[in-house]
């Protein structure tokens, strides 16, 4: 610890980063905040609502429920390293296209945590992506165009592998 | 309508506020960062009601980090007393204070601000404030509130009434005295909260040396925003510039000015620093405000074979404490003007009842008027089961005609081309009703819970003038400007202001296709009272795919109407060229620069329906609910949408708006309540305690959109609210149908499992004692 702060050292979308963090900062924060990719967004802080979900080592994680300092050498992913200039993520492609979401507020949490689902279940039925998507809120409501973006982004990219 | 080859009007076209939304470059209100900025958080009441006796703010101020620390005595200079001009006559408006001084109202009430380095600070340096409490008795529910021992909330009042008012159509007694049955039906429902996933927020920035305040908001009406804030802080219209990007979700929660607004304007003001302040979830949840959290008893007057001859309704409201913008009486002036839309009554009396509590502020969310829905439905079902008649057969003979319209409704409101019958027909027809009865008898021979419900509504969006009349308001004209850009591409400057619609896309489309020219060769432009037209209501009200979308196209319209003229002047084109060289134009007009050409590049229109514009959106919702007789738990196993919402914009934004809406219309019936206990303690500060609809509670929904032809030019008619009127009453509906074995009536929303279970007879029926 160095004046009221940890040093840690953790890549956010492939770039390193030395940070001093104190010891009470979220994850969440720290990203939004010091690293200032404002495209994790913070709706609960309670862990309950999943706007703020970050891939984190391959696993999709709460960043307002994660302190910093326990990102210590992470491979951390937001929201902003999951599409490249020139194309987006096969999930974010479909999303649009179902028009899955009208404020956008929680929209990065569900690609994150989207993401992460489809590596871990390629070809999932419709009724496992709803379970799936129960660990995340959208107030707009239009769940079932979420659903859609799923199921066409997992459609197209088993389409890819084969 | 220009005819033109591919016409973007209609199309499903991918939204352009997407591709930044997805990636994470969308800007919403906590995005910003700006040098030197300092961050704000309140001090507020754990206690309902109270007297201040001391606040001590010392220690708070000598912390590491902190700037200022504010109370209503350091603040009384600054920030003039909150008084909202009353309603409508009768209407008794409360004034308070930006932060409360000696006395606070409700769990929530602000009563300091710390200004700090950072948010942590600001939040460390609230637990330093000393304040010693003088516990009040908290006054939770209406009935408590007019009793005559109630204490009093406001001193500047003599009661805690608020509005009390009756308002009496027709011969009632006579009516009643003829009627074959009076048949007595109520139904209450919970304080909810709109809980947007962006909670409030504003940055502030006071410029000391030019005098200029700039605010980045989360706002659906940055206009008015601008306008209260220069109201309260005495500062002139022009000097403040409100700025609002991305908006997070608003659900009518966002079209107001709060006091926490007016208090980081003024810190900022002290400080000549920005200052911002992130509301955080605890505080949405239990001191943004509430809604609904409001009754109705009815009696009806109908005759055996199901006809209606008068209704006589008795509405209370529960205020909460401190008034917002949106003023109480008109939240019960929507029900009373369009709870009998569609019905062939003229014998009416509405009485209303508005008090103040110990509760937070009572706010628009989405549908603030649904009560006439839901109402309106559970009369006619109750009506239904009373005389042993189907619901499908209790609206046939209830419901106007389209033949019948225009009919001029008791309180003086139109109603004219409005479907709602036909919408009825069709879903009855998709659903294929018959045999979902027959479904039933064989379901409930199984002991099973199955129930079917049906609810039909008209909606005015955008209502006609003598609407906006019986709510107290005028029908505000809608602005939009368009310019003709040097290349021939167009910018259309809007002062709606989306908080998800998806306006930068649909008014795109209205544009490109009534000048003829491809969708990508328009861009939107809103969010800044620097830039936009004066237009004070913002969006709301499910105006803008009718107001907004006619107010681009009458300002495209004066636009081509100029560039013809233009072309043939100067380019020798006719003068009703149908696909107009846009770009040529452009060219001919910016490379000499004559000025009246270019004024005529650059249109302005307000664009104010005629009386007999815009009107009334209709639709019937059908559903079939199975209920777990073990769990009092819901299945929706079908769900259905017969709807006219005229001619669509964009057919995925309006099933984004009707999905959505059924979707928060499910969370108000089953899951929501936003409860107090007895001593005004807020029990549902996170989303573990107030539970929001989840992916896996949303039934499949089909939808049919009938599009019935109007003889307006362009039909779009509003759809944003439909979803949240609808579900509600059609749920509500199915349940007491599923619940027929046992004879239960619904009077009381949400319909948690519990609640499922007494009406059963599983459970005692004992009040909770949460309001």
């Amino acid at each position: 610890m160095t004046s009221g702060g940890y040093r840690i050292h953790l890549t956010v979308n492939g770039l390193d980063h030395d940070a001093v963090v104190r010891p009470n900062q979220t994850l969440a924060d720290f990203i939004r905040h010091d690293i200032g990719l404002t495209g994790t967004h913070v709706a609960c802080e309670h862990g309950v609502c999943g706007a703020c979900t970050l891939i984190v080592d391959g696993e999709p994680v709460r960043s307002c429920l994660m302190l910093a300092v326990q990102a210590v050498e992470a491979e951390v992913t937001t929201i902003e390293g999951v599409s490249t200039e020139k194309a987006l993520h096969p999930l974010q492609e479909a999303f649009r296209e179902t028009h899955a979401f009208q404020c956008g507020f929680c929209a990065p949490g569900f690609v994150m945590s989207g993401i992460v689902f489809l590596k871990e279940n390629p070809t999932p039925t419709r009724g496992q992506i709803r379970h799936a998507l129960s660990s995340t809120l959208c107030r707009c409501g239009d769940y079932l165009g979420i659903v859609e973006g799923l199921e066409r982004a997992a459609a197209r990219m088993s389409d890819q592998r084969s | 309508m220009m005819a033109i080859k591919t016409t973007p009007l209609g199309q499903s076209i991918p939204r352009r506020e997407d591709v930044r939304l997805l990636t994470g470059r969308g800007r919403f209100v906590d995005d910003i960062q700006l040098p030197n900025m300092l961050h704000a958080a309140f001090l507020r009441s754990p206690l309902a009601h109270a007297r201040v006796l001391s606040l001590g703010t010392q220690a708070a101020r000598a912390m590491a980090g902190v700037h200022a620390v504010y109370t209503a005595q350091d603040l009384k200079d600054l920030i003039k007393p909150i008084h909202f001009d009353p309603h409508i006559e009768g209407h008794r408006v409360p004034s308070y204070t930006a932060l409360s001084g000696d006395k606070v109202r409700f769990v929530g009430d602000p009563l300091a601000v710390v200004v700090a380095d950072d948010r942590s600070l600001a939040e460390d340096a609230l637990s330093a404030i000393e304040v010693e409490w003088e516990p009040l008795q908290a006054v939770m529910t209406v009935d408590e509130a007019v009793a005559s021992d109630a204490p009093l909330i406001f001193e500047d009042l003599d009661d805690n009434v608020i509005y009390h008012a009756l308002h009496e159509y027709g011969d009632l007694d006579g009516a009643f005295s003829r009627a074959d049955r009076v048949i007595p039906i109520s139904i209450k429902q919970a304080r909810v909260t709109s809980s947007a996933m962006e909670t409030r927020g504003i940055v502030v920035d006071v410029n000391p040396a030019s005098e200029e305040m700039t605010c980045y908001a989360s706002s659906k009406a940055p206009h008015m925003l601008r306008g209260r804030i220069a109201e309260h802080l005495g500062l002139d219209h022009h000097q403040i510039r409100v700025i609002v990007k991305d908006v997070g979700g608003a659900f009518g929660g966002k079209g107001a000015v709060w006091r926490e607004d007016l208090v980081v304007a003024a810190a900022s003001k002290l400080l000549g620093r920005p200052v911002k302040w992130i509301e955080d979830r605890v505080e949405n949840l239990t001191a943004f405000g509430g809604a609904r959290d409001q009754g109705v008893e009815i009696d009806a007057a109908v005759q055996s074979d199901g006809t209606i001859l008068a209704l006589r309704m008795r509405m209370w409201l529960n205020h909460g404490a401190y008034p917002g913008m949106w003023l109480t009486p008109m939240f019960a002036a929507l029900v009373r003007a369009t709870v009998l839309s569609q019905l062939r009554v003229d014998t009416f009396a509405f009485e209303t009842l508005i008090a103040a509590t110990n509760k937070n502020t009572y706010i628009s969310y989405r549908g603030p008027g649904s009560a006439e829905t839901l109402v309106r439905e559970r009369v006619l079902d109750v009506i239904a089961a009373e005389l042993d008649v189907d619901p499908v057969d209790i609206r046939r003979k209830n419901l106007l005609t389209v033949e019948e319209q225009p009919w001029e409704m008791p309180m003086g409101v139109t109603v004219h081309r409005a479907h709602a019958r036909e919408t009825l027909e069709r879903a009855v027809e998709l659903a294929d009703y018959t045999a979902l009865r027959a479904n039933q008898v064989s379901a409930r021979a199984d002991g099973r819970l199955v129930g079917i419900g049906i609810a039909t509504s008209i909606q005015p969006c955008p209502g006609f003038p003598d609407w906006w009349e019986a709510i107290g308001y005028k029908t505000e004209p809608a602005p939009a400007r368009l310019r003709l850009e040097p290349d021939g591409t167009i910018t259309l400057v809007t002062s709606e202001m989306p908080t998800g619609q998806g306006h930068e896309t649909t008014l795109a489309q209205v544009a490109a296709a009534e000048l003829g020219i491809p969708f990508g060769h328009v861009r939107v432009v809103l969010g800044d009272t620097q830039t936009t037209p004066f237009y004070y209501f913002g969006t709301g009200a499910s105006r803008s795919s009718n107001m907004g979308a006619k107010a681009v196209i009458s300002a495209a319209r004066e636009l081509r109407r100029r560039l013809a003229e233009l072309g043939a002047a100067r380019l020798g084109l006719e003068p009703y060229e149908a696909e107009l060289p846009f770009a040529e134009i452009a060219r001919s007009i910016y490379a000499d620069g004559d000025a009246t050409s270019l004024e005529a590049a650059d249109v302005l229109v307000y664009y104010k329906p005629s009386p007999t514009e815009g009107g009334w959106a209709a639709s019937t919702h059908l559903c079939v609910v199975e209920i777990d007789r073990r769990f009092g738990t819901i299945e929706i196993q079908r769900y259905i949408v017969a709807e006219d919402c005229g001619q669509m914009i964009n057919p995925a934004v309006v099933e984004g708006q009707i999905r959505g809406g059924i979707t928060q219309g499910i969370g108000v019936t089953l899951l929501e309540h936003a409860a107090y206990d007895e001593d005004g303690q807020h029990l549902a500060g996170s989303y573990l305690t107030y539970v929001l609809p989840k992916a896996q509670d949303i039934p499949e929904i089909e939808i049919e959109h009938m599009d019935i032809p109007t003889d307006d030019d362009f039909s779009a008619r509003g759809v944003g609210e439909s979803g949240m009127l609808m579900a509600p009453a059609v749920l509500a509906n199915a349940i007491e149908d599923a619940l027929r074995p046992f004879g239960a009536r619904v009077t009381e929303l949400p319909l948690t499992p519990d609640r499922v279970l007494q009406l059963m007879g599983e459970l005692p029926s004992e009040s909770s004692g949460l309001t």
